[in-house]
């Protein structure tokens, strides 16, 4: 219904309104021709009366007419020139409503109020306007509200992701270089969020700079957006990055450039050219992002490593082994696992087969992977490891997993890890209303063993067909 | 494919005892025969004809809705003797309008003028619905003649005339005065309802007028339509000077 959807205001009549706006300040003169006769410089006067208003409902249709009606430049001039003479609340809203509109020519009002506001939170929306309003000309002014303490500089950053035009793309660039060093790293996110493709070289040399955090932001900007040209410049950056956390980081750069970019496949070959191409020390640093990668060239590669005499090259072909991201190398898992006397060897390898034979890659079907899974708890050897395996074999979601964990149950040293998998596979109402006598037994079993008050309340709940909420884990 | 009136003799005697429930894919020949009609006048005569035969006496009520939908898509003048004689009826007056609110033909609006002086209650809140849903000018004066009267019908009427929306059906607005404050809200609804057709076909003196109109009757008013009826004319108002944006 028409009547009732806008707020209820208490306001003064319309007529007495329509009258008044003459009488307004702001370089309204009195005598023009009534609201009513005019044209679209009287839609600008009446909705400057609206946003003068108390009452929120008018002011509403004034913002309304601000962010989507009366066109045209001059327009915009006469509402931003509003700015200076409202209190701070209506300076925030016409703000907000002057960036929504898009219309530069409120640019130097916006500036102006930035410049003289104290209040916080009009300033914000200013920083705010001027990400929406301004170019490359307002990106000094937004830069150096980067050094402001939070909420503006938040307000700064999000504003200069969002500012327009290729030439504040270039300014950006520019500030990278000659900014606060301190500000530099923030700069580089910002060319990331703002997926800037042209500033991809830059980035390139930014990865090999003296400085830890220009390399670790440029690397990480790298990995947002680089594709295969970038490829032989983020190796570079993993070359120069220091052994630790920032060399962790920036594997994880090359790694997602060679496996989630739109050109995965080819950046992963021009990786594999590269590691090819580099020297011993280089492509030691380099393995364990080929392990990362995967794929049937890099695991020649690892093969002849891991077939090498020399103890230290096996240890790097292991080791990239064990970081596959896939279950393609099971069967060499499996077949070193039964070899392995070394017990770090073994531990390193075990935990590789527990955590790639769930994996969602659609390399095996569910049965292979219950199958992979059997074979790895026969090679265990300790309790614990046995445990891991319990614990994985939840995420096959499967009957027959349920078949496979069952008999644990019996275990007293396995029984808890056996009772979370079963509760964890009764989680899946399709699974279990599709074997329901079988989750039934499995689930009055766990309820008759376990000391764990959520798998009591999960089991029980589980068997009268209710759901379970799973705790979101704190801080998320 | 063609029409074939033979093979639809046993889907047609299937669906005159058809109950909800039932199997429905028997007279699957008849919606395809719908299909073919369109594109082909002697057999949309044809299954017409059959299908408004069915809306007499000795048709189960779920057969009679089936044949409405039908009658909705493919039905013309010919049609509407039939289902205008089910107007009247509690359990058929609904799915009757269905197809009479949706035939392309004169006719058609006729018979819902005709059941609206003839039926009460919900039956006529019905008409006057059917009649908006036409955007049928000729009714306005009957819709008017209701403004006055009893509340729920009053406002349906109202809202009809609103969505007639031509000058005629403004005027009716203009001049009408509802006897329940519930009516008098439908009523500004509907005068709103004008302003903007009006204002969305460029005719902003027109627009001008209705919101002015508006603004000046609740300018006094406390109560809260008053105060709803003020803020909306305002938004209008403001909407009919802005001749830079499209309304």
């Amino acid at each position: 219904m028409r009547l009732l959807s806008p707020r209820l205001p208490m306001a003064g009549s319309l007529v007495c309104s329509l009258l008044a706006m003459a009488c307004l300040s702001g370089g309204l003169r009195s005598g023009e021709a009534t609201a009513a006769e005019a044209g679209p410089q009287n839609a600008v006067q009446m909705t400057i009366d609206f946003l003068a208003r108390d009452d929120a409902d008018y002011r509403s249709i004034g913002l309304d007419r601000v962010r989507y009606g009366v066109k045209g430049e001059e327009a915009t001039r006469q509402f931003a020139g509003l700015l200076s003479k409202l209190a701070p609340a209506r300076q925030r809203e016409l703000t907000a409503a002057l960036a929504d509109r898009g219309d530069r020519a409120a640019l130097p009002a916006v500036l102006a109020l930035l410049q003289s506001a104290s209040d916080g939170t009009v300033r914000v929306a200013a920083i705010h306007a001027i990400g929406a309003l301004g170019a490359g000309s307002e990106v000094a002014v937004l830069t150096s509200l980067l050094a402001a303490a939070d909420p503006e500089k938040s307000a700064a950053r999000r504003a200069l992701t969002v500012v327009r035009g290729p030439e504040a793309t270039a300014l950006l660039v520019a500030a990278t270089k000659q900014a606060d060093p301190a500000l530099r790293p923030t700069l580089i996110d910002i060319l990331a969020d703002r997926r800037a493709t042209s500033a991809l070289p830059d980035l390139l040399g930014l990865a090999v700079a003296d400085d830890a955090a220009i390399r670790t932001a440029a690397m990480r900007a790298l990995g947002k957006f680089g594709g295969p040209d970038q490829v032989p410049g983020i190796v570079q950056g993993v070359l120069k990055a220091v052994a630790g956390g920032e060399r962790d980081e920036a594997e994880r750069a090359l790694v997602t450039v060679c496996t989630q970019s739109p050109r995965k496949e080819e950046s992963a070959t021009t990786f594999l050219a590269q590691f090819k191409a580099a020297d011993e020390p280089s492509r030691e640093a380099l393995l364990p992002a080929l392990g990362r990668v995967g794929g049937t060239a890099a695991i020649a590669i690892v093969d002849t490593l891991i077939a090498n005499t020399d103890a230290s090259q096996r240890k790097l072909g292991l080791k990239a082994l064990t970081k596959w991201p896939d279950a393609t190398v099971s069967d060499r898992l499996l077949d070193l696992l039964g070899k392995a006397q070394d017990p770090a060897e073994r531990e390193l390898l075990l935990g590789s087969l527990i955590r790639i034979a769930p994996l969602p890659d659609n390399k095996l079907n569910d049965a292979q992977k219950l199958e992979l899974l059997k074979k790895t708890m026969t090679l265990c050897e300790r309790d614990e490891d046995r445990k891991r395996v319990l614990e994985r074999a939840n995420a096959i979601r499967t009957v027959d997993t349920l078949r496979f964990v069952m008999p644990y149950l019996d275990d007293p040293n396995l029984a808890e890890p056996a009772c979370l998998s079963v509760v964890e596979l009764a989680h899946h109402r399709s699974l279990r209303d599709a074997n329901k006598d079988e989750f039934t037994k499995a689930l009055d079993k766990v309820l008759g063993m376990t000391k764990n008050e959520e798998l009591v309340d999960r089991a029980t709940r589980y068997k009268q067909g209710q759901t379970w909420e799973r705790k979101k884990p704190a801080g998320s | 494919m063609a029409y074939d009136p033979a093979s639809l003799d046993k889907p047609f005697d299937v669906l005159k005892a058809f109950d909800w429930g039932g199997d429905a894919s028997a007279f699957q020949p008849i919606d395809a025969a719908v299909v073919v009609a369109h594109a082909d006048p002697a057999a949309r005569a044809d299954l017409e004809k059959r299908l408004a035969a069915l809306l007499g006496a000795g048709t189960s009520r779920a057969a009679k809705e089936y044949v409405c939908r039908k009658l909705s898509l493919i039905g013309t003048a010919a049609s509407v003797p039939s289902l205008a004689a089910l107007l009247p009826e509690k359990e058929h007056s609904h799915m009757a309008r269905f197809a009479l609110e949706r035939i392309n033909a004169p006719e058609a609006a006729d018979s819902l003028r005709k059941a609206l002086g003839a039926v009460t209650g919900d039956l006529k809140i019905g008409m006057i619905s059917s009649l908006a849903g036409r955007g049928d000018s000729a009714s306005v004066p009957l819709l008017a003649a209701l403004l006055s009267g009893e509340s729920q019908t009053a406002i349906a009427a109202a809202d009809a005339l609103g969505r007639i929306h031509s000058p005629e059906a403004a005027g009716a607005l203009a001049s009408a005065t509802a006897t329940h404050p519930a009516a008098t809200a439908a009523i500004i609804d509907a005068r709103l309802a004008c302003a903007e057709a009006l204002l969305r076909q460029g005719k902003r003196a027109e627009a001008t007028a209705i919101y002015k109109s508006l603004a000046d009757a609740s300018a006094a008013g406390t109560t809260p339509t008053a105060k709803a009826a003020r803020l909306a004319a305002a938004r209008g108002l403001l909407a009919c000077l802005d001749t830079t944006t499209a309304s």
